[in-house]
Formats: structure tokens, sequence, C-alpha cells
């Protein structure tokens, strides 16, 4: 009997066909989700079309015969619409491409179209790859490519088994036989039925092959900047997503901390620098007017006109043998970079269009962007509460009636005015502005509690002179702009500036993971005597704050992160280090390692098997008790029952079957059938046992053992016919 | 099914059909595989329609089962004028008795050769269906079982269509299977040629087997073991001629009982108490193409059955004998 292995049937290769289509096109579209295109709605529409589509395969056949007959127009004319009012080609494509996957989601399709879906979809995965260069674009771009492979096979086995002939077009409006039966739970049911495990494994093999053969040869070759090349990012303007802006509202930094996602990972060359508590500074805010602090004017020509280039040099030199710092900076955060302090050096990893200021040490990029943003800085000051500031210093020197604003200014009314003067009084007088800052903190502290949901006194005046007048509780904001007016009333000058406050350490990739929820506002204070603003954080415990000097091992411990949520993200970490911000150095430096692991591999695996084999001289040169010699004896006869079972075939036959239906025996009995052709009694044996009745069987136990020998046979002829001549 | 065949009844059986087809040899020369599939058929308890061009041995081949079983053979030749009572029979008022007497009709027979069966009308066409379905003729309100074993014969030219009515697939539905008969091969017709005999009443040939020994083949056929992946089998070539986007319909649960039983029969016909799966497949095309009709009808009949044995073979190359 000529027998075949199990296999799908035409509908149910229809079937699967339209479950891969499907789930590409679902992968492609909820790509674009990502995207900060103002495209979700259009993405939201195509994404429950096509599942809609995809769960209920009769739905296709309901769709009207005028959604087919002006499709294309419609569409075409959409996409021209589009181009007309938002003046932006790329999210224009995406939404184009957007509607031609929901039209063919909804529709049935025939193989052109199916090839369609593919390149529509590479396309959106491509273009969110490059714009967000994130680690899910790996795996969207791994999943994708397994997707429509398998996709591209079954419409490969369904044209040949349909004859070679053209594929016809289901008729519209008519749900085709596959359709009407279509049952997904039943489909899954028969994959598993007809899945040979040689089959799942060679193909799984041949995937993991290319993958492992792609990221070789991306080791391998010379990097090229594919953002350069395709100028994809031109394309798209984003708005900014979160408070860290040129001013903010009391309550902007306390919403960013509602936000639990990362906001950047910092890798540093040199773990015994790392700081316990980093102030990452990002905006630097003088201009208080009615419960909001903004970017003054001046600020804001200090940080100088708009530059182009890759590198910022400062000018500075802060000593050999600092450190580098890189930040991998997400989407969405502020065109505001995260810094420590003053730096020597920055580099990008290409031109950027930036403003930049040494002595506000505040560096902003003309845009928000649109992917991650990965920068290196060299030479910073990681530590120090201090920052000097030249060019301010020569100003409050020379100050005078006139001139340029010394953020001393306070824009409330005079009765607020009055009421900022008697808070200051109740302060009492102090010699310095660290002095000051530590009688108003504590002040501050004595008086508010800190809390996210603050409370401001309702009536007329300033919210923040009446938070201050009062005893309610208040976030970082209120004490920070409370702080920096405490410290104008005073005379001193005092700013805002916003950003980041500590962060983990990822004890598996070995870096700083800040995420939005450690978004933080302090204020700065003009040190007259030393030239320099002073960091004060009213917020900051005084143990917290002598664990700011802390480096190194001592500070990392206190920060170490071995979540769940750490493992993933050092997979993160680990792509924007050895695939987004790859240079020649980094490529060299990952050739080391691998070279350098896999010598370590070997040299492990030669000292266990040392080791095990030591341990095995050992314990032979004990003493042969009586207990020894019966473990011997148990594990000898273990293996030579093993052996046994698996020689004589018999340990499939207390196997049960896969799909649970047929009998193990009969299935072992069908595989000996496909093997085995003759001698006739024989076959007739195995049949009995395959299709007959089980009372009537021969032993199965003979027939399989006289079915080995045939086969062993027939495997001989040589052997088989000399035996039988002599 | 409980109970198992035992082997000698198995080869008892197997050994009457093997005479038979030996037997029916002798006059049907080089059709062997026909021969074979009358036996299933014959075994199976269910009827045949031959459609093939006249004078190729459709009824020589019924005559000769008939002779070979022993069996009482009629040929009911069907023509545009032949009425419902002419088949079945008719009830006559007796002067002497003042009753109404049946006088069975052809109908009543073992094997009944219902000769060019689309040249009448569809009103006598269906006086064959309650016969072919219980082996019974109600007249009057009373029934009358025809003989045991019972089997129609029906034959039907499928190139000449002039003047006929086609039969219903209510009809084609009761029949087990249909068969062709082809030319036969070369050396056949020669010795066919050679022999001095035209007509089937020249055929002399010697009944080998008797109604009862049929009648106990028959009674031995849905004993045969059928295992539960050879039933999801034939399950699986009927749904697939339901999905079957050429067909218009697809086969009946009649059709897939019709292919089990057959299936059965052509196990013992081999001598086997169990069905395999090449039981199924062999009889696929015998015993489902008649039920089937193309979603686009041609106006060839040949090419029709041709078309519909292609798609069947092509569903059959694609759905997975159990192995």
């Amino acid at each position: 009997m000529e027998s075949k292995p199990p296999q799908l049937s035409l509908d149910e290769m229809h079937q699967l066909r339209w479950l891969l289509g499907g789930a590409l096109m679902a992968l492609s579209v909820a790509t674009v989700f990502y995207l900060d295109i103002n495209s979700e709605v259009m993405a939201g529409l195509a994404l429950s079309g096509i599942l809609a589509a995809l769960a209920w395969p009769r739905l296709p056949a309901r769709v009207h015969p005028w959604v087919h007959r002006l499709a294309f127009p419609l569409i075409l004319a959409a996409f021209a619409v589009d181009i007309r009012l938002t003046g932006q080609l790329l999210p224009a494509i995406v939404r184009l491409d957007l509607m031609l996957l929901l039209y063919r989601g909804i529709s049935y399709r025939a193989r052109r179209d199916d090839l369609q879906i593919v390149v529509l979809g590479l396309f959106l995965i491509v273009v969110a790859g490059v714009l967000t260069v994130s680690l899910l674009f790996a795996a969207q771009i791994l999943v994708f490519t397994a997707c429509a492979l398998c996709l591209l096979m079954v419409v490969t086995i369904v044209d040949s088994n349909e004859g070679g002939t053209a594929p016809k077009l289901a008729v519209r409006g008519v749900v085709p036989p596959w359709a009407a039966h279509a049952g997904w739970r039943r489909l899954a049911a028969r994959l598993w039925e007809v899945s040979d495990w040689r089959l799942l494994a060679s193909a799984a093999g041949l995937f993991a092959g290319v993958v492992v053969v792609s990221g070789l040869l991306f080791l391998a070759i010379p990097r090229f900047q594919l953002e350069n090349s395709l100028f994809l990012e031109r394309f798209v303007t984003r708005r900014a997503m979160t408070g860290f802006n040129d001013s903010i509202k009391f309550g902007d930094i306390t919403e960013i901390t509602q936000d639990d996602s990362i906001a950047f990972n910092v890798d540093l060359s040199d773990p015994a620098q790392a700081p316990a508590q980093p102030y990452w500074r990002m905006v630097v805010l003088d201009e208080y007017h009615n419960g909001g602090f903004k970017l003054s004017a001046a600020l804001r020509s200090e940080l100088g006109r708009e530059r182009t280039s890759a590198n910022i040099q400062s000018g500075l030199s802060l000593g050999r043998g600092a450190p580098t710092w890189t930040f991998y900076v997400e989407t969405g955060v502020s065109r505001y970079l995260p810094i420590l302090g003053r730096f020597e050096a920055l580099r990008f990893r290409e031109a950027q269009n930036f403003r930049f200021s040494r002595d506000l040490s505040v560096v902003a990029l003309r845009d928000e962007p649109a992917s991650m943003t990965a920068y290196r800085v060299e030479g910073m000051a990681a530590d120090s509460a201090e920052l000097r500031d030249n060019f301010f210093s020569a100003r409050w020197r020379s100050r005078g009636p006139v001139g340029p604003p010394l953020q001393l200014g306070i824009d409330v009314s005079p009765a607020d005015k009055a009421v900022l003067s008697r808070l200051d009084a109740e302060l009492g007088k102090t010699a310095g502005a660290q002095a000051f800052a530590e009688r108003a903190i504590a002040w501050l502290r004595a008086k508010h509690r800190y809390s996210l949901s603050p409370h401001i006194p309702d009536g007329p005046g300033d919210p923040l002179v009446k938070w201050m007048a009062s005893g309610e509780s208040g976030h970082c904001e209120l004490f920070a702009g409370a702080l920096v007016l405490l410290a104008r009333t005073e005379g001193i000058p005092a700013r805002v500036v916003t950003g980041f406050k500590g962060g983990t350490w990822n004890a598996y990739s070995g870096n700083y993971t800040i995420r939005n929820s450690d978004a933080h506002a302090w204020a700065e204070i003009w040190d007259a005597r030393t030239a320099s603003w002073l960091r004060e954080d009213p917020l900051a415990v005084a143990a917290a704050a002598d664990a700011t000097k802390e480096k190194g091992d001592a500070a990392i411990a206190g920060l170490m992160d071995r979540s769940w949520s750490a493992r993933l993200n050092s997979l993160r970490v680990f792509w924007y280090r050895r695939i987004v911000n790859f240079d020649q150095q980094s490529q060299a430096d990952t050739l080391n390692a691998v070279k350098d692991a896999t010598g370590n591999s070997g040299k492990w695996l030669r000292e266990a098997i040392a080791g095990a084999l030591g341990r095995v001289k050992l314990w032979c040169r004990g003493p042969w008790d009586g207990p020894r010699l019966g473990q011997v004896g148990a594990a000898l006869a273990f293996c030579a029952a093993l052996v046994w079972s698996v020689a004589t075939g018999r340990w499939r036959l207390v196997r049960v079957g896969r799909s649970g239906r047929v009998d193990p025996v009969r299935r072992e009995a069908g595989r000996w059938l496909v093997r085995v052709e003759g001698p006739e009694p024989l076959v007739l044996d195995l049949q009995r046992i395959r299709f007959g009745p089980a009372p009537t069987w021969p032993s199965p136990a003979d027939v399989f053992q006289r079915a080995r020998r045939a086969a062993a046979s027939s495997r001989r002829p040589g052997r088989a016919s000399s035996r039988s001549t002599s | 099914m409980t109970e198992f065949l035992q082997a000698d009844r198995v080869a008892t059986a197997k050994a009457t059909l093997e005479r038979l087809r030996a037997n029916m040899a002798k006059a049907i020369l080089g059709k062997d595989d026909v021969i074979e599939q009358l036996l299933v058929c014959l075994a199976a308890g269910g009827h045949v329609l031959i459609e093939d061009l006249p004078g190729v041995g459709k009824t020589t081949l019924a005559y000769a089962l008939a002779r070979s079983t022993d069996c009482a053979f009629s040929r009911i030749q069907f023509t545009s004028d032949l009425l419902p009572s002419d088949v079945t029979g008719v009830a006559i008022y007796d002067e002497t008795t003042r009753e109404f007497v049946f006088k069975p009709g052809p109908v009543f027979a073992n094997i009944v050769l219902a000769d060019e069966i689309n040249r009448s009308p569809p009103k006598t066409q269906s006086a064959l269906l309650e016969v072919m379905d219980r082996a019974k003729v109600t007249v009057d309100g009373q029934s009358h079982a025809v003989g045991s074993p019972f089997m129609v014969f029906a034959t039907q030219n499928p190139v000449d269509y002039e003047g006929t009515f086609p039969l219903p697939e209510s009809q084609m539905d009761r029949f087990l299977m249909r068969l062709r008969m082809g030319y036969p091969q070369h050396g056949d017709e020669i010795e066919i040629l050679r022999t001095a005999r035209s007509g089937y009443d020249a055929i002399a040939l010697s009944a080998v087997a008797s109604r009862d020994e049929v009648a106990a083949i028959q009674a031995l056929v849905p004993q045969v073991f059928v295992e539960d992946s050879v039933l999801d089998y034939i399950l699986r070539i009927v749904a697939a001629t339901r999905t079957e986007v050429e067909f218009k319909a697809g086969a009946s649960v009649r059709g897939g009982l019709a292919l089990r039983t057959a299936a059965q029969a052509r196990a013992l016909v081999k001598g086997r108490d169990f069905v395999l799966p090449d039981d199924v497949a062999e009889l696929v095309p015998a015993v489902l193409a008649h039920r089937l009709a193309l979603a686009r009808q041609s106006g060839d009949a040949l090419e029709e059955r041709r078309s519909v044995g292609a798609h069947l073979k092509r569903i059959l190359s694609y759905l997975a004998p159990p192995a």
C-alpha cells in the first residue's frame, strides 16, 4: 500500500493563506502606532477591519460591490487630498499604504494580491524601523520575515495544487468554499496533526541559520548610516510629547512621573565613576509668570545661534581619565538632551541641528527627534553640585540699574510681593547663598509635605505665593519654584532646572536606566563667592545628599535593578550598543568579544571535562562495598533495558499517539507499512494490526520484529542474497 | 460493530466470489476489473448503472452474472411509452374470485436489466425507486417482496441523448456504482470474433454459486471491520466533494454510506475482514462520480464524466490516506 504522510487539504491551505496574510497585515499596520504621524485612527480602523475579516472569513463576501468598484479611485483621491492638506509626503504615503492594506484585508485575495500585501507590509515595517530605531523593529522584522516566507510557501503550494493555472479570484459577493467551512480551531488541530517535527526542526534551523548568518554579516560588513541614506526623518515632523519644553506649568513634571516607561539609558565606560544620585539636567527656566516658569529671551539668546555639526567641543578641559558617557534617549522625551553638567566634547552619530550653551550646560536640538537619539559625552563633570558660569559672573559683577536680566525678577502683584517679603523675613538673615538655601529648604520642608496631589488654595493672587503662604502639600515643581522666589526676594539670583534625578543600574547590561517616573525639578542658586550655580534640591533628604558623593560599586549597589523589566531592557541596550550606535571601533570590540567568548567557552568545556573525569577517577578509587555495587548494577540494568527497548522499538508501543486518536500500536504498524515492501504475509499482518479489529491481531511485537528484520535485509541486499545462496 | 468475522467464513466467501469471477470471465473477456467491481456491487447488495456505447457487452455482463449465481434474470427494455405498471406489475380483477389479483411485473426477478433506462419518462423511472430501495413493490396498498438477492442492472447510452430523460439525482443516488465497460483489448476482441455465438441467450454458463451463498455473502459485508481512521478518510473524501468549488453539490450522506459499504464488500472480495484505505480510494470514482454534478455544466456528457473523474482524482491526490 502506498502510504503518504497526512497533509492539509486544498481548502485548509487556503485558510492558512488567509490566516498568514491577515497576520502579516495586522503586524505591519501595528507598527504605525509607533510612528507619530497622526495616523492612529486610520491604523486602528485598518487593524480592526483586517482582524474582523481574519476572524470571520465570510465577511468579505458581504462587502457591497460598489466598494470594490470605487475603492481605488477613492483611495487615490484621498491620497491626493492628504498631500494637499498636510503637505507631508511620507505620512501621506503611509496612510495610502494603510488604506490599500485595509482594502486587501477585507477582500478575497488572488496570488498577486498576496504578493502585494507582502510589499505593502514590508514598506510599513521598514519605515517604522528606520524612524523609531527600536528593539521592537528587530522583533517585528523577524516575525514579518517568518510570516512572509510561510505565506509565499503556502501560495506556491496552493498554486501548484491548482495545476499551475492562474489562481482564481473569488467571485465578489460569493463565499468561497474554503471560507464557508473555515474554523481556526479546527485548522489549528489539523496543523498540529500534519506537522512533522522533522520539518519544523529543519525550518526552525534554517530560519535560525538565516538570522545567524545575517548577524555575522552585520558584524563583518562596514557601517553606513541608513538614516542619512533614506532621509526618512526629514519627512516627518514631531510634536513634543512631554513637559520638558521651554516652559512648564506646575504639574507638568508630575504628570511625566506617572509614566513608568524608559526615558533613556546611559552607558558609562568606567562604572567606578558612576554617581549614586545623578541629576540629569535638561532645561533651565528662569522667567516666572503666573504659576509657570519659562526660558527667558535672555537665556534663549545665551544658547547661541543654531549650528549643524556632529560634534560639540566645549573648549573646557576637565582633566584626563574622565569616563565616556553614551546616552540613548527614547523618542518623545524632549528636544533638550539630558547631561550631568559641563563637558569637554559631545559627539552625535551624525550631524545635527542644535543650540548649545557651555555656561548653561544645555544642549537643545532644533526639532523633536523622531527616533531614538544617541550621543556620546566625554569628560563630563558628573558629581559636581556646582556649575561654573563665567558669563553670568561677569554680568553679575558689572550689574547696574539697566542691563540684561539677572534672574532676580519676580513678576507678581505688589500684594504677593509683600507676602514674599514677609515669608523671607520669617527665614531670618543669613550670610551667603549656601546658608540661605539650607535655611530656606529647612523652612519649606517644615511647612509643606511632599505629595503628588498638591492643593493650591483658592482665591486671588499668584498660585505659587498662595501655596508658599499656606501649609499645603506640594510636588517638586512647587518646592523648587518656592525656593527660587524666596532666593530672588532675598536678592540672590535663582532659577529652576528640570530633568531627571537618579535612575537604576541595570544588573544585566551594566548601565543606568532612567525612567519617566524619575522626572524631577530642582533649583539653582547663584553663589557670588564661587561664581557658580549651586544645585539645591528642596526634596533631597540629608542622607541622600551625602549619598550623591558616593561613587562606583557603592553607588551602583544602591541602584541595582535585577527585575524582569531590567532583563528585557538589557536586550534593548544590547540593540542600541551593537546595532544602532555601531561604529568601526565598537565593531572591532564586538568581534574581539565574540572571539574571547569562544575561547573562554572552549576553555570552560575542557576544564569541565577534566573536572568530571577527575571526580570519576576519585569515585572509582573509593571502597567497593555492597550499596555501591548495587547502585552500579541498577544503573547498568537501567541502561540495558533502555538500549533493549529502543533497539526493539518497544518504547514506541507505550508512547501515546500525538493526535490521541490513533492507537499507538496501530500507528507503529502504519510506520512499518511505509517501510516494508514484503513478504506478503508480513504486510498482511501489518495491515491487520493497522486497520483490522484488535481481537484478531497477531502478536504486534513479533510482527514488528519480523518487519525490522525484513527492513534490515532489504537494506543489505548483497548480504541477504549471499546468505541465501550459501 | 461488536462481532468479528471468523476466518473460515471469510475464506468461504472469497472462494465463492473467486468462482463467480472465473466463471464470468469465460463470457466477458478482458474485463476483469469490471467483473470485480460488479462482484463488489453484488456483495454489497447495491445496484449498478452501466454507461457505455451499445454493443460493448453490458447485457451479456448482467446475464452472465445471473447465470453464474443461479438467479432469475429479467430484462426490461425502457422506451418512451413504457408504463410504471409494465415494470412493477398490475392488479387485475379476477372474475372467478371477484378480487383483484396482483400480476407481478418483470421487476420480480433477482437480477433485473433495465436496458436504456433513460429512454423512459421520469414517471416510469420512478417506479424503480421503491424497489431499488426496499426490494419491495407496493401496488394498491399491498407490498410484494421481489427476489432475494435483488440487483437492478441499468444501462444507458452516454452519447445519444436525443429523446431521452436524464435520470434525476435522487435516482442516481440509489445506484451504488456507475461502471463503464469500454472496448475490449485487441487480443480479447479477436477471441470474441472467433466465437460463433451472438446474443446473450447463447451464453452457456453453469451456475457456480447459489442464491443462498450470495445472500450469505451479502450478510457478511456489514460485519467487515472499518477502523476509525478509515472512516475518517471516507468522511474527508465526502467532505472534500462538498467544498470543491467545481461541483454544484457534494456527495450526500447516502453517498458516504455507499462508499463505506462498497469498501467493506471489496475487502471481502479480496479475502479480508477489514477495510484498507486502498479499498476506499479504488472505489471513489465508481461510487461517487455519478452522484456529483459540475458547477459549470458541459454540453458533452462524456467530457463531463471525464471532468468529474479528474476532480475526484485530484481530491484523492491531496487527501492523504491514513498511515
